[in-house]
């Protein structure tokens, strides 16, 4: 398996920088707005936004605004304003009660859970269940650390089939 | 010195024990983590709702062992963290 230090190099090798000498991709741009569009392959039909013909980027300094977080959360996952609230005004503020989530930001506890579950059905969260000492369980909501999870699936993948998965 | 809600949980863990049910004093762990006490008192109210923290009677204070499985979990400062807890309306 490997260790950290070549599975960070590895990532490094991963990023590619854009080459507008490349035949198999291109990138576009909207001459009216922001939108910026990778096309691999032809350009046939030619890129279009709102109907006006974009223009192949032919420099690689060009400047990409960065999206609003909000927006992508909302387009990438539908989420509603509560639950982009929820998301984005606990970080590291933590821990938290949901009854304190609710009053700070002024939403119902019931909907502070339901957007939590959400979040958790998304993936933008998970839920542990942790022990009371007067019985029952009590759900902490947390990040969803990556690197752990790749290194426990890593290791989980060892421990089944007994040798590296890759 | 600001101090956070972990770093305080943390302390309580380290002075206290949820199985043998010891425990400290407010004016003590904000001594440990050289903090005010004020501000260490309204950490630990915080903790207490969400049954990471236990006050006694004389106002003492422990973790618990919900606290303990928590500080397991191991999270880094930044990240999330809201703990639901079912009021006893809910369960009924």
């Amino acid at each position: 398996m490997p260790d950290d230090e070549s599975t960070e190099s590895a990532d490094a090798d991963d990023v590619v920088a854009y080459d507008p000498a490349s035949s198999e991709y291109d990138i576009y741009e909207c001459p009216d707005c922001d939108n910026v569009v990778l096309a691999v392959g032809s350009d046939d039909p030619p890129m279009s936004c709102h109907d006006v013909p974009m223009e192949r980027v032919s420099d690689v300094e060009m400047s990409v605004k960065s999206p609003d977080v909000k927006q992508v959360l909302f387009q990438s996952f539908g989420l509603p304003k509560a639950g982009l609230d929820i998301c984005l005004c606990v970080i590291g503020e933590g821990p938290l009660s949901a009854n304190d989530v609710a009053a700070e930001l002024g939403y119902d506890r019931s909907t502070i859970t339901r957007y939590l579950n959400k979040l958790v059905d998304l993936g933008l969260l998970r839920r542990t269940e942790l022990n009371r000492e007067d019985g029952g369980v009590v759900n902490a909501y947390h990040s969803v650390d990556l690197d752990r999870m790749r290194r426990e699936s890593k290791a989980a993948w060892a421990s089944a089939y007994g040798g590296d998965e890759e | 010195m600001t101090v956070t809600r972990r770093d305080v949980l943390a302390a309580l863990a380290t002075e206290t024990d949820a199985d043998r049910e010891t425990t400290t004093s407010v004016g003590a762990l904000a001594s440990a983590l050289d903090a005010d006490d004020r501000a260490v008192e309204g950490h630990l109210r915080d903790l207490d709702a969400c049954e990471f923290a236990r006050f006694d009677a004389t106002g003492d204070v422990r973790v618990t062992i919900t606290g303990e499985a928590f500080l397991e979990l191991d999270l880094d400062a930044e990240d999330v963290a809201v703990v639901d807890v079912e009021t006893d309306d809910e369960e009924r």
